[in-house]
């Protein structure tokens, strides 16, 4: 398994920036304030996320996009990973990924465009439950039998029920799009197992990172709080009992990030064991992410069993975003296929 | 850029061809699997013998100064011929604490005199190296020990206990910690030597490990007398020098002359042939899904080690904390090191019971020693547990445990 990783200074120049901007916009009073309301987002971010170019992130620069790699995708997944901004800019970017990569010339003039744009907001939808962003979307990328397409969300026929989640920080719905008359130029060319196999390695890539992210930022919390919480006269931290499980959650992040921008440079060279390593990361993520959100809440003790301690957001998080694109048993099935010869 | 990275690519390519070229072989009798247990002189001479081949090829210390004895290669070549090595499965080099700790210990602190005298010596396996740090009752808390060094005349007089001496009954020199001024507050009046080892007062009494196999010893100190040129640093500095050693030995500080390769994948590769050789109730190990998802678990670590040690290297990947991968690189391939040595005994069932010299044992019990030796490295140079404080208090900012 080649480990090589790219990362220069356009790379630390996007995490500077996205870091700034996200913590001003996204301090936790105000995540927590988005994920009460209805909507669960506040417009105006999605006009930033626009202009700041990275709704367009990685669409070709032809297209309206920044034309940016995997490397790219991953700073900006993980830094807003950290932060659990309540936005569906994780689904859009991968239905913007579908049609970049496997969509006509036709239909990724008409759509990527006005998505880089934030004009019209597409999301994916692999499945029919847990579709994320879908309640508040203008269209869906979705498989339609053994083909994908893309469906107009408020087309006659389409069903778009909002779920009610654990994670209010990010909204889902169950969608069902089955009577929905489609012209032929909504169906993406090629068949529904190719487009997801050209996909799959991103979007493990992109959740991990967005959990790798997560688990940073508990890591981050925690160790604030165990360093200043008092018992026994001395801080919590001190104690072994303590300290130790923290470090393990810090093993288990330095990591994660390893394989997470390994397997970013792989995609961008499009090595030949880049899913592998995809899926090694979004395996890994899966693991490292709820230990991290289980050791948070447990080492704030009985604050942090409440609904004022941030932790909990994290590790409801962690446990809804497992499940994407294979959690870490499905992956390390796939994987013992390709690595393990009987 | 480009034209460092072929430069690598040519030693690359270079040490490849050397190392299948002059690969001894298998000597056709046991080989210890690393320098901690080399008890007997036919193991000693052949390793020796492999280390000064090696050497002058020009493949140990070759990024240490020209007029030290290195190759005055760039920075990285060393870990392109380390790699190599592994990759080649050469054997390991012998002058183990030499090499990755008190040579480049001597590189940083040493005086010129003392850079001259020792260094080509110690690349070249004409001297061997061990350490003196740890006592029976100073381990983890190293800064309790209790060795001695005394003034008389222009000598320094030792006396101590040292225990845990890989090396110790070959060893030409040793890195000793000895306390200095018994008035100084604990840390502060320990010193650094380079004592020579073949001097009257010096006792090597070996230990045997629970692999059964000799190769480490307990060093008695009786006034013996070493000359005043042995000190390196200042007297009192010794504490400081110790914990620089400790980052040479845990491999979070770069420096090492040679050897320190390996954890390129070759591990699970490893256990992986070994399920493909075994049945599990009646079946092939390698289809039972409960072992292929295992396996495939180590194989995720391992490739985040190596991830690890690859991000290690880009400033703006580790600039959040950047001691953090340093200082857990010992500790997690450790411990990974030993949850697959681990899992290959299981996989072995009852021949996992069997030892060496038994006709049917299993590859001549190569994954029972590994086992049992993989706690020599979860222990020596640091336990987890100390690890795990220092990572908690230096890279987490967690107050102080005690």
């Amino acid at each position: 398994m080649n480990t090589q990783i790219r990362y220069d200074e356009e790379h630390a120049l996007l995490r500077a920036e996205a870091r700034r901007w996200l913590d001003e916009r996204f301090p936790i009073a105000r995540v927590r304030e988005l994920a009460k309301s209805d909507s669960g987002e506040d417009p105006s971010d999605w006009a930033e996320l626009a202009e700041l170019g990275w709704l367009g992130l990685c669409v070709p620069e032809k297209f309206g996009g920044a034309g940016l790699g995997a490397v790219h995708l991953a700073v900006l997944m993980e830094e807003t990973g950290r932060r659990l901004v309540p936005s569906p800019l994780l689904p859009s970017t991968l239905a913007a990924l579908v049609l970049a990569q496997s969509g006509s010339e036709a239909q990724r003039e008409r759509w990527l465009r006005p998505i880089a744009a934030g004009e019209v907001r597409a999301v994916l939808a692999t499945g029919t439950d847990a579709v994320w962003g879908a309640e508040r979307a203008d269209a869906l990328v979705t498989r339609r039998g053994d083909r994908f397409a893309i469906v107009a969300a408020r087309a006659p026929g389409a069903r778009i029920e909002p779920e009610l989640v654990l994670d209010r920080t990010r909204r889902s719905a169950r969608v069902s799009l089955d009577a929905v008359k489609l012209e032929a130029d909504a169906f993406l060319p090629g068949g529904a197992d190719e487009i997801l196999a050209r996909l799959t390695p991103w979007a493990c890539l992109a959740l991990a990172a967005e959990m790798a992210g997560g688990a940073d930022a508990l890591l981050q919390l925690t160790s604030a709080y165990t360093a200043t919480r008092e018992q026994f006269g001395k801080p919590i931290g001190s104690f072994q009992a303590v300290k130790h499980p923290l470090v393990n959650v810090l093993i288990g992040v330095e990591g994660l990030r390893s394989l997470v921008y390994t397997a970013a440079t792989a995609l961008d060279s499009g090595d030949s064991d880049a899913e592998s390593l995809a899926r090694m990361a979004k395996a890994k993520a899966c693991d490292v992410y709820v230990f991290a959100a289980s050791r948070a809440v447990q080492l704030h003790g009985g604050f942090g069993f409440t609904l004022d301690c941030e932790a909990h957001l994290y590790l409801k998080r962690a446990q809804t975003t497992r499940p994407a694109f294979g959690d870490a048993m499905s992956q390390r099935r796939w994987l013992a296929g390709r690595l393990l010869q009987t | 850029m480009i034209a460092r990275v072929d430069e690598h690519e040519d030693l690359r390519v270079r040490a490849r061809e050397w190392i299948r070229a002059h690969h001894p072989g298998d000597p056709g009798w046991k080989l210890p699997q690393s320098a901690l247990e080399v008890a007997d002189d036919r193991q000693f001479r052949w390793l020796q013998d492999w280390q000064r081949k090696l050497y002058d090829a020009g493949f140990v210390g070759a990024e240490w100064p020209r007029e030290f004895g290195g190759g005055g290669k760039p920075r990285g070549s060393q870990r392109v011929i380390d790699q190599e090595l592994a990759r080649g499965h050469a054997p390991f080099l012998l002058n183990l604490v030499a090499l990755s700790w008190a040579g480049p210990v001597i590189l940083r602190y040493g005086s010129e005199s003392q850079k001259k005298r020792f260094l080509g010596p110690l690349l070249r396996c004409d001297e061997i190296w061990c350490q003196g740090f740890s006592e029976p009752g100073a381990g983890s808390d190293l800064a309790s020990l209790r060795a001695r060094a005394a003034k008389s005349g222009t000598d320094w007089v030792i006396d101590g206990h040292k225990v845990w001496t890989t090396l110790g009954r070959y060893a030409d020199w040793c890195i000793l910690l000895a306390r200095t001024d018994e008035a100084a507050v604990k840390h502060a009046g320990i010193s650094y030597f380079l004592a020579p080892m073949k001097v009257p007062g010096v006792e090597v009494l070996p230990l045997v490990k629970m692999t059964g196999e000799g190769g480490f010893n307990q060093v008695i100190w009786s006034q013996a007398r070493i000359p005043s040129d042995s000190l390196i640093g200042r007297e009192g500095q010794g504490w400081e020098i110790a914990m620089a050693t400790l980052q040479f030995e845990r491999g979070a500080a770069e420096g090492s002359a040679g050897g320190q390769g390996g954890g390129g994948g070759e591990q699970v590769a490893g256990l992986a042939r070994l399920a493909q050789s075994l049945e599990r109730d009646g079946r092939p190990a390698l289809e039972d899904p409960v072992v292929r998802d295992r396996l495939t678990q180590f194989w995720i670590e391992e490739t985040a080690l190596r991830a690890n040690a690859a991000r290690g290297r880009v400033p703006g990947l580790v600039a959040d904390r950047p001691e953090a991968l340093p200082l857990q690189s010992k500790l997690a391939s450790s411990e990974h090191g030993q949850a697959l040595a681990d899992f290959a005994c299981e996989l072995l069932g009852p021949a996992a019971g069997l030892w060496i010299g038994d006709p049917h044992v299993p590859l001549n019990a190569e994954w029972q020693r590994s086992y049992l030796n993989s706690f020599a490295m979860t222990i020596a140079g640091g336990t987890s547990e100390i690890l795990r404080n220092i990572l908690g208090e230096r890279v987490l900012g967690q107050p102080k445990t005690r």
